[in-house]
């Protein structure tokens, strides 16, 4: 935890809580508290809550498939929505319960996730996996897409604005259905590898692929090759084999002390291979 | 800086340093000596507490972060001398031995059962996968939930009945 905090901020809006960023970094938002609190320093700091701003609305258009979420929703909320179970078969509410355990998921915020991205985190990835964009404001309203803040230097691009929360755009035709896998020691700890793909499918045919990769054990990453490669493709289960390959090559996976580089690469020719059956699978029963 | 929340059904009216966190404020303000700091970084489950109904970890949380809301701890759940049905279902299933883990335990349990009356063994698992016992290998930690879900669960249809 930060130990030495200066001043604590409640914003009533924005704009205010954008003025209270100072510029020489030594101001923090704060939602739900779990990212800052691995922060270990006692130099002074100022917090600004983003807490009483209300950004924990969610929006759901059921005939186009646009899901907005405020940035301060938590974890556990987008468990529980009973508007986010059927939302790509499932795959946010279902797979969002994988991360942490009940308390964390009570605190931590889907902001927070994307502000702090920690390496091993999985909403990133999952967030990734659908194709997600970030809103933002920086004095104005923007929307930018969440794998391209991933490529550029985010925290240089988020140091003079605050997410508002995220969008997902299905597509308006077709049913979108995913797969999310996480390796770790247990079901609570941090993955050593995460993986999440989704699907979007019409008439047979692959319209839409998105898949991420995580704890890398770098920052989650899109695999846009393997995407490309596989929309436009019949849903035929020896896709598989040629994708798998494919995001073993591209993966930007490397070793550290949890798994070998060899281990990792299998693990993601495994979990590909997995996420693609099982996806495939679920479109072939229908 | 002044913060008004309520502790075990108390209301505080209360100036706290912005950087106090839960947790300390609990043991060493009121007492409240339940709240285990196991980790400290939220990997333990000892510190667990619910506000506003919901189990946190309250090394996480700092103080300003409760501002009008309720703070919930293991000795706000007993009804006078008689224990809460949890803590008597830890003690006869054995589900307690150091104890330093058990406070965090029955609070996340808690939740648990005001959400789901009847929770399976595996749905207890889950529950209580953010929290760490190292004596007991939770075998009877389950036995102990599962036990006070059923006590609870007759305790309510006498009352209905």
């Amino acid at each position: 935890m930060l130990k030495n905090v200066t001043e604590y901020h409640i914003p009533g809006s924005l704009d205010e809580a954008l003025s209270l960023q100072d510029r020489e970094s030594r101001s923090y938002f704060i939602a739900g508290g779990t990212g800052l609190a691995l922060s270990n320093s006692n130099r002074p700091v100022e917090l600004i809550d983003l807490g009483k701003l209300h950004l924990d609305e969610l929006h759901l258009e059921d005939e186009s498939g646009k899901l907005e979420i405020g940035a301060t929703t938590k974890i556990q909320q987008l468990v529980e929505l009973d508007e986010l179970q059927d939302f790509a078969g499932g795959y946010l509410a279902n797979n969002l319960e994988k991360v942490g355990s009940y308390p964390i998921r009570n605190a931590g915020t889907l902001g927070g996730s994307i502000v702090r991205p920690f390496p091993w985190s999985d909403v990133v990835p999952i967030l990734l996996s659908l194709g997600a964009k970030i809103r933002y404001f920086d004095g104005t309203h923007g929307v930018r897409d969440l794998n391209n803040l991933y490529s550029d230097d985010f925290r240089e691009t988020l140091r003079n604005s605050i997410v508002t929360g995220i969008e997902v755009d299905l597509p308006e035709v077709g049913e979108t259905r995913g797969r999310f896998y996480k390796f770790s020691r247990s079901e609570f700890d941090i993955a050593s590898l995460n993986l999440g793909c989704t699907l979007t499918a019409l008439n047979g045919k692959i319209t839409r692929a998105r898949m991420a990769v995580g704890a890398r054990p770098s920052f989650a990453r899109r695999l846009t090759e393997v995407e490309d490669f596989l929309q436009g493709q019949s849903l035929e289960n020896d896709l598989a084999e040629e994708a798998t390959e494919m995001a073993a090559d591209t993966a930007g996976v490397t070793g550290d002390r949890k798994m070998s580089k060899d281990y990792r690469l299998a693990q993601v020719r495994k979990m590909t291979e997995e996420a693609l059956t099982g996806v495939i699978g679920d479109f072939l029963e229908q | 800086m002044e913060l008004e929340f309520t502790v075990n059904g108390r209301e505080y009216v209360q100036d706290v340093p912005p950087d106090t966190r839960l947790i300390d404020f609990l043991r060493e303000d009121l007492n409240l000596t339940s709240v285990k700091e196991g980790c400290g970084v939220g990997e333990c489950g000892s510190c667990t507490v619910l506000v506003d109904g919901k189990s946190i970890l309250s090394c996480l949380t700092y103080m300003p972060e409760i501002d009008g809301k309720e703070v919930l701890t293991l000795e706000g759940i007993t009804d006078g001398d008689e224990l809460h049905p949890l803590q008597q279902a830890f003690i006869d299933t054995g589900g307690v031995q150091c104890g330093f883990c058990t406070p965090g335990f029955i609070m996340v349990a808690l939740e648990l059962l005001n959400e789901n009356p009847d929770p399976t063994r595996d749905e207890i698992r889950k529950w209580i996968e953010g929290n760490i016992c190292r004596c007991t290998g939770y075998r009877k930690i389950v036995d102990a939930i599962e036990l006070a879900a059923r006590w609870m669960r007759e305790g309510q249809e006498a009352v209905e009945a």
